[in-house]
């Protein structure tokens, strides 16, 4: 049981994790960007990089955060910028990128599966079972970038901003502010918290070139439930994972992984805010 | 054209859309005899490798084409129309592979798969295009049917193959050279037939959607039937390339249906040209036959190619591939003639005892969002010949109460009838059948339709387009080509109604509602936006038309002497409440009225 409550609370900090960079740009941007998946493998190799080159596993967060970030910028000025009345467009735009990205990793490290040195090791003993502390770490890791997400958003200028972005835009516009430039830094943001994503779940899984699709299914329908607020986020990971984890748990592991994409499509339908402003 | 207060109309040499079609027809008719031909020939020039190829190509065309009429005619974004063809696939494959493959079991596959196909495209529809779903919805369920269908045939174990599929199951003794010719025929036959449909008065209600889905239900089209006949029909159609490819191949997989194969389409649509139809069969065919080439020797640099052409097609030529290399090398060729059908006056409808008494009854209605209430008891009735004018302070809730008037899903309490029936919970276009006609605030018009095809889905209830050809004739009743004739809109039939004046929007959007022959006629503050002289001209009109045409007007309007100069009655809003309800003088000569406009908010409770 207590084996049961740990996976749940660590599966939904790490769709937290992987999520939170789509759901600033859906919320600031308005648009879904598709190539979050291929962010995210980007984050992945950059972390086998770093353990092919035998440094420290911990520096392949930080390396990922910061190629993640700098191409997310590239690529904003390039394809995001033109599209920005397009949603639509924007959407394949992006998937049309995930599959420039997919190509270049193959041709660069190839089809294969490879794996990479965790920072951490080993099990803990927590409420009488013991747990991997790797998958442990992942929900501090997802209460600091929770909460320095939210301070950035409460507390400094850019993020007083870009609320003001996402509550309207032309209003914001009207008073001075520079849309473009909060675009820019959110997409750029964004993309960096997505390879930060991919470096950090990697030691728990395998990386190869095809690995982001999965997680942008589930974090786009989590944050199509969320909307635009953290908040609800947490929610929906929360309560997406923890039935995905029972269904995987007790049922069949293959229904295990619609399970997240199936009840964020029912919740839409049924109501439209998902689990916005509950 | 000058004595027009609109636009001044520049009447061009116009053609009668069946003119047009004659030329058309024939031209297309002779490109399609001769693919077809050459369909027949090819087996005899390319080499058994090419052969093989091109009949995946040809399959994959027409799952192209059922992708163009969806997304790029009617704006239907879907992920997952891998799924229909998948269905398909495995119908063959599964029956094959578990049951012996004699004729009925072949036959059963053949109709077994486009009706699995057409139910999961039913249920696709029916969750995507329910009311107050938003549009994305039905993009995040196309996908979402895509990951279903690939996870279904991985539980399915040894059953379905699992990831690796079944093959090697018998199926039609028929030689490749056949299958060419049966994949290419029926690729020419399904671009054709989609032709004619899209070029019909129902391909033009197709774009209509995709430019504006609520002029439509307000148009009393039930848009979301239209969508789901669509899906279904292009699921069938998928289904049967499905299996045709199945049968060819000897092989399913689960690749045939997922998301990324679902994307793909998408890609080669976009890269041939959205809406154009032969672009994307085009871009399809020489897309697939390319990369098979192309696999063994770079099959990653190709397909990095295909994606690094897809995002600079997307970015810098949204309308396609196919579209920007013709208007490119077109560019010198004369404009083109302009095609118009004819107007034709329907003749006056005998108004009958129906005229008497109210048309419209609206009792104690009220509209909470959670604990603000927008509007609270308000109970008025109109009769055919009145003009009631719907004035009061911004945020008195007279747009909330247009809005509960035309849609059944808006008001918190209270009941609507219109001639006599109540309108329930019923949908703008149900409304619209009742006898209600909406004009919007901001022009709401088909931006890229004509001015003639927009005035004809207008009558779309009272006159049902044809799916195969394109009328010569629009047919009006008194009222709108009064409104059409008056503002100049009748030379200009065949102009785009982008390129029209924002006055001639407003005044075509005026034309469509009255079209549709409402009982009611529900106006948003029709002369927003317009000049003087635009103004007057509507105001003489609407008189006319409530004297004339027995219409029963309720008017939104801020510039009370306009309202003061047509309306019969005056109905005061504030606060959610009527406070006034009376002639003319009564209302303008009140107290009341003049401390609510003066800003004293204090002084009056509803």
């Amino acid at each position: 049981m207590t084996s049961l409550f740990l996976d749940i609370v660590t599966t939904a900090a790490i769709l937290y994790v992987v999520a939170t960079g789509l759901l600033i740009v859906f919320g600031v941007l308005k648009i879904i960007n598709f190539a979050h998946g291929s962010f995210l493998t980007i984050g992945g190799y950059a972390a086998l990089v770093v353990t092919q080159l035998g440094l420290s596993p911990w520096a392949g967060p930080p390396l990922a955060l910061l190629a993640g970030f700098v191409l997310g910028a590239v690529v904003e000025m390039l394809i995001v910028r033109p599209l920005y009345n397009r949603p639509l467009d924007a959407i394949l735009a992006t998937w049309g990128l995930s599959i420039v990205v997919v190509q270049l990793i193959t041709i660069g490290f190839g089809r294969g599966t490879n794996f990479v040195v965790s920072p951490v090791k080993g099990a803990v003993v927590v409420l009488g079972t013991e747990y991997s502390l790797y998958r442990l770490l992942m929900i501090v890791v997802a209460l600091v970038l929770g909460g320095v997400l939210v301070t950035i958003m409460q507390g400094t200028r850019l993020g007083l901003v870009a609320r003001a972005v996402i509550m309207n835009e032309a209003l914001a516009q009207s008073l001075g502010i520079n849309s473009a430039r909060v675009r820019f830094i959110t997409f750029s943001i964004g993309s960096g918290l997505a390879a930060l994503a991919g470096a950090l779940i990697t030691p728990l899984l395998s990386v190869d070139p095809l690995m982001g699709v999965p997680w942008l299914l589930n974090a786009f329908m989590l944050v199509l439930v969320s909307g635009t607020s953290l908040l609800s986020l947490l929610l929906a990971c929360v309560v997406l994972g923890g039935a995905q984890v029972v269904v995987s748990t007790y049922g069949n592991p293959v229904f295990g992984a619609l399970t997240i994409v199936v009840l964020a499509a029912i919740l839409l339908r049924i109501r439209p805010a998902g689990f916005a402003r509950v | 054209m000058s004595e027009h207060p609109f636009a001044a109309g520049i009447p061009a040499a116009t053609r009668l859309p069946s003119e047009r079609w004659r030329i058309e027809r024939g031209i297309f008719a002779v490109l399609s005899v001769l693919t077809l031909a050459v369909v027949a020939a090819g087996p005899l020039v390319l080499d058994t490798y090419s052969v093989s190829v091109l009949i995946r190509s040809f399959l994959y065309g027409v799952i192209a084409v059922t992708v163009d009429i969806l997304w790029g005619y009617t704006g239907i974004l879907s992920f997952g129309q891998s799924v229909f063809f998948g269905i398909g696939a495995y119908a063959l494959g599964l029956a094959s592979t578990h049951l012996d493959f004699t004729s009925p079991i072949a036959l059963g596959a053949f109709v077994a798969g486009p009706v699995v196909a057409a139910a999961a495209a039913l249920l696709v529809a029916w969750l995507g295009f329910g009311p107050r779903v938003s549009p994305l919805y039905i993009s995040v369920i196309t996908l979402v049917q895509a990951v279903i269908f690939v996870q279904l045939i991985y539980t399915g174990g040894d059953y379905t193959g699992s990831s690796s599929g079944l093959s090697g199951f018998d199926t039609f003794d028929v030689g490749m050279e056949s299958w060419f010719r049966i994949a290419g025929a029926g690729l020419v036959i399904i671009t054709a037939l989609a032709w004619v449909f899209m070029r019909s008065d129902v391909g033009r209600l197709l774009i209509a959607i995709r430019e504006n889905e609520q002029r439509c239900s307000y148009c009393g089209i039930g848009t979301a039937r239209v969508k789901t006949l669509l899906l279904v029909s292009s699921a069938i159609v998928t289904a049967f390339a499905g299996f045709a490819y199945a049968a060819f191949n000897d092989v399913v997989a689960p690749d045939l249906g997922n998301f990324q194969f679902g994307t793909e389409l998408l890609i080669w649509v976009a890269l041939g040209g959205r809406g154009t139809l032969i672009g994307p069969v085009i871009a399809a065919v020489l897309i697939d036959f390319v990369s098979a080439y192309l696999s063994g020797s770079l099959p990653f640099v190709w397909q990095l190619f295909i994606g690094l052409l897809f995002i600079v097609v997307i970015v810098l030529m949204p309308q396609g591939l196919g579209p920007a290399l013709t208007n490119g090398m077109l560019r010198r060729r004369a404009k083109a003639v302009m095609v118009a059908p004819r107007l034709t006056l329907l003749p006056d409808p005998v108004v009958g005892d129906a005229a008497r008494g109210p048309v419209i009854e609206i009792t104690d209605l009220s509209k909470r969002y959670g604990s603000l209430t927008v509007l609270t008891g308000v109970t008025f009735g109109a009769s055919p010949g009145e003009l009631v004018s719907l004035v009061g302070p911004n945020g008195a809730g007279k747009t909330t109460l247009i809005r509960c008037i035309s849609d059944g899903l808006e008001r918190t309490s209270g009941t609507v009838k219109i001639g006599g029936k109540s309108i329930g919970r019923m949908s703008p276009e149900g409304c619209v059948r009742l006898g209600l006609g909406r004009k919007f605030q901001a022009p709401n018009v088909f931006d890229a339709l004509s001015v003639a095809d927009s005035l004809r889905i207008a009558r779309a209830q009272q006159e049902p387009l044809s799916a195969w050809r394109s009328s010569d004739e629009v047919r009006l009743p008194a009222a709108a080509m009064r409104v059409v004739v008056a503002t100049g809109l009748d030379q200009q039939l065949g102009t785009t109604v982008r390129h029209l004046s924002h006055g001639s929007k407003q005044a075509l959007e005026l034309a469509m509602v009255l079209a549709m022959e409402p009982r009611v006629l529900l106006l948003d503050e029709p002369t927003a936006g317009l000049t003087k002289a635009e103004r007057a001209a509507i105001g003489a009109i609407l008189v006319d038309l409530v004297r004339d045409h027995g219409l029963c007007i309720l008017l939104i309007e801020h510039d009370l002497d306009f309202v003061r100069d047509i309306s019969s009655r005056i109905i005061v809003l504030h606060q959610g409440g009527i406070v006034i309800d009376g002639n003319v003088t009564e209302v303008t000569t009140s107290e009341l009225v003049r401390s609510i406009y003066s800003g004293e908010p204090g002084a009056v409770t509803p």
